[in-house]
């Protein structure tokens, strides 16, 4: 679903160029639950925007559904990114201007839903992540475990084949960052959504099925296990398959 | 629902609702632009409604005056009187000709002095010419020829009543220490500024002009009111004054100005003046266009994170600028009705008080709502271009 192949990002400050990312392979299955851990520098949150979409690598293929994006115009990039891919933040970034329900309700907006269709999709959504009686409430009247579920469903609405979730549990105690924990994994068993989940915590790295790290701006397979879900598989077996 | 339709439907909802909820600092912003439309609304209808009124005045005198002068430089010969008088029977585009002898003198009742100012020597058709109204008696008549009636104004009249004479007509009248007979007392007549010619008849005296030539020290015709006919295109009748004159009276030069040759000059005038109206309007709101603008590059500013976030949820760049530019053209538009109302409350308040006529000019009303909408959108652009070009990432993170 999604293949990169020998990605290569480096930042220009001056004369000197950094290079943050050295060559990173990794294939992302449909149903997998992922990890990718590294410490803060590592560039994790860089490989994040690429696979995001935000971002552009220096080199490097980028294959999204078999599709090479490398060459899309930012319109495109942003249909992709709307289509195909769930963002959930440490920091929720819900607007705080906008309900809960309506915060739900922008993924389906810039892709030209009807009104009232957004907003039963919304409210259906809301509901799975047990937030039905919270749909008209703004960020500021929530507590963060509920603002990351409304997050959640937000990056859930359009039905996206990716769910991208950088520390989603960084700004939470840690009850409720065990209880956001098992929605994802409940979604991610229930529903065979992809998840891919950036964090520099080990207690969170543990609770996915594949666990990746980063470190020196290259990416290792730390731990595959056997699921029924989520297919086992070597990093440098991953990187020598074809795209799907 | 098409795809920019929805993102427009939901943008516009937004703006509205953050409008509604207003700050300060919105609020102030669309004080500006107010200030500035009123200030052009005020301004261009006040413009109007001036010219409509000039326009008018001319209109209720007749647009088709001529005012017939010797040439103020030129060593000319004087007019003639027996050609003045003849001048609308000889000249088929003349209807009427009213000329007049002028000078000032003091009047006096039963030895008391009753007013001060000009004594008019005029014909029959003065009154017709020049539209005085009477309310007694009657005008100067041809057959009045040198003799000593007059017919005087109505502040005079008023001043004869104050000095105890309850029957106007019959009464003598000293007109610089010569005694004449009161046969007419006029209305009240409102003088027209818009007249080339000054008659202010409330205060003045009017004597046959025949009479007039023995009293006034200069006993020259000062001027001749005429009357062309409808049909006749004002030059023409110029032309044909002139002709008349030349054949009479070689060394005569005259002066001649019509009423529509004013008016056109009036409205050319006028119409500088609008502009020039408009134009300081506009510097207003060219100032309120920048405080739009300013309130939006803050505004964005502001909103970066929020910019990032919807586009990682799939907001194109154009999205994000229709966005920004929704918004500041919300607010000018808003400013433009409130100002609307305001410069039309303002134009209302200063003819009260001068006296003319309230309109309301749908010109102004159009190109009220449209400069707003248009201050809104190029002042708007810079700020919503701006939001559409920020980086997502930087926004995301915070820097």
């Amino acid at each position: 679903m999604l293949k990169l192949t020998d990605i290569r990002r480096s930042y220009r400050v001056g004369p000197v160029a950094t290079e943050v990312l050295r060559g990173v392979d990794l294939e992302v299955d449909a149903g997998d639950l992922m990890s990718i851990m590294g410490p803060s520098g590592s560039g994790k949150t860089t490989l994040m925007n690429i696979i995001g979409l935000l971002d552009r690598p220096t080199s490097g293929a980028c294959l999204l559904d078999g599709r090479d994006v490398s060459g899309l115009r930012d319109d495109e990039l942003s249909a992709l990114r709307n289509r195909h891919i769930g963002f959930v933040f440490q920091s929720f970034h819900l607007l705080p201007q906008l309900t809960a329900l309506e915060n739900v309700c922008l993924p389906l907006v810039y892709r030209g839903a009807g009104r009232p269709e957004m907003r039963r999709r919304a409210q259906e959504i809301l509901e799975r992540v047990g937030m039905a009686d919270r749909t008209g409430h703004r960020p500021d009247q929530l507590s963060g475990g509920q603002k990351q579920r409304v997050a959640i469903a937000r990056a859930l609405v359009g039905e996206p084949a990716l769910l991208l979730a950088d520390e989603p549990t960084g700004a939470l105690d840690t009850d409720t960052a065990d209880e956001v924990m098992a929605l994802l994994r409940r979604l991610n068993e229930e529903r065979g959504i992809t998840i891919l989940i950036i964090t520099h915590d080990p207690s969170v790295a543990d609770r996915c099925v594949r666990q990746t790290r980063i470190r020196d701006g290259r990416l290792f397979e730390a731990k595959a296990r056997l699921s029924g879900l989520a297919p086992q598989r070597s990093g440098a077996d991953a990187a020598a398959l074809p795209a799907p | 629902m098409s795809r920019s339709l929805s993102v427009l439907a939901a943008n516009a909802r937004e703006a509205a609702d953050s409008l509604r909820k207003a700050r300060l600092r919105t609020v102030l912003g669309l004080v500006g632009v107010m200030i500035g439309i009123s200030s052009v609304i005020a301004m261009v209808s006040l413009g109007e409604i001036a010219r409509e009124q000039a326009r008018k005045q001319f209109e209720a005198l007749g647009t088709d005056i001529l005012v017939v002068r010797k040439a103020a430089h030129a060593r000319t010969a004087a007019i003639d009187l027996p050609d003045a008088v003849q001048l609308a029977a000889a000249v088929p585009s003349i209807v009427e000709a009213a000329p007049r002898i002028s000078g000032h003198g003091i009047f006096r009742f039963a030895g008391r002095q009753v007013g001060q100012g000009s004594i008019q020597g005029v014909t029959r058709s003065f009154a017709s010419v020049i539209k005085l109204s009477m309310r007694e008696g009657r005008f100067i008549s041809d057959l009045d020829t040198d003799r000593y009636y007059c017919v005087i104004g109505a502040e005079i009249a008023d001043a004869m009543r104050g000095e105890g004479a309850d029957r106007l007509l019959g009464q003598l009248i000293e007109v610089d220490e010569v005694l004449f007979t009161v046969v007419g007392v006029l209305d009240r007549n409102t003088e027209s500024y818009t007249l080339p010619v000054r008659v202010d008849a409330d205060k003045s005296v009017f004597v046959p002009i025949t009479t007039s030539q023995r009293l006034v020290p200069d006993p020259g015709i000062e001027v001749i009111v005429a009357r062309s006919h409808a049909g006749v295109h004002y030059q023409a009748a110029v032309d044909d004054v002139r002709s008349f004159f030349r054949k009479r009276s070689p060394d005569l030069e005259l002066d001649i100005v019509t009423a529509k040759e004013l008016i056109a000059r009036m409205e050319a005038q006028m119409g500088i003046f609008t502009l020039l109206l408009g134009a300081v309007g506009s510097i207003s709101l060219i100032v309120g266009g920048i405080g739009i603008m300013n309130i939006m590059l803050v505004s964005v500013a502001e909103r970066r994170a929020e910019i990032a976030i919807r586009r990682a949820l799939g907001a194109r760049q154009r999205d994000i600028r229709g966005q920004f530019l929704i918004e500041s053209i919300l607010l000018t538009t808003a400013g433009g009705v409130l100002g609307i109302l305001l410069g039309l409350a303002a134009t209302w308040t200063i003819c009260r008080f001068t006296g003319w006529e309230f309109l309301i000019s749908g010109l102004s009303l159009a190109s009220g709502l449209g400069t707003a909408t248009a201050v809104g959108l190029f002042f708007g652009f810079q700020p919503a271009h701006q939001a559409s070009r920020l980086d997502p990432i930087a926004g995301l993170q915070g820097k």
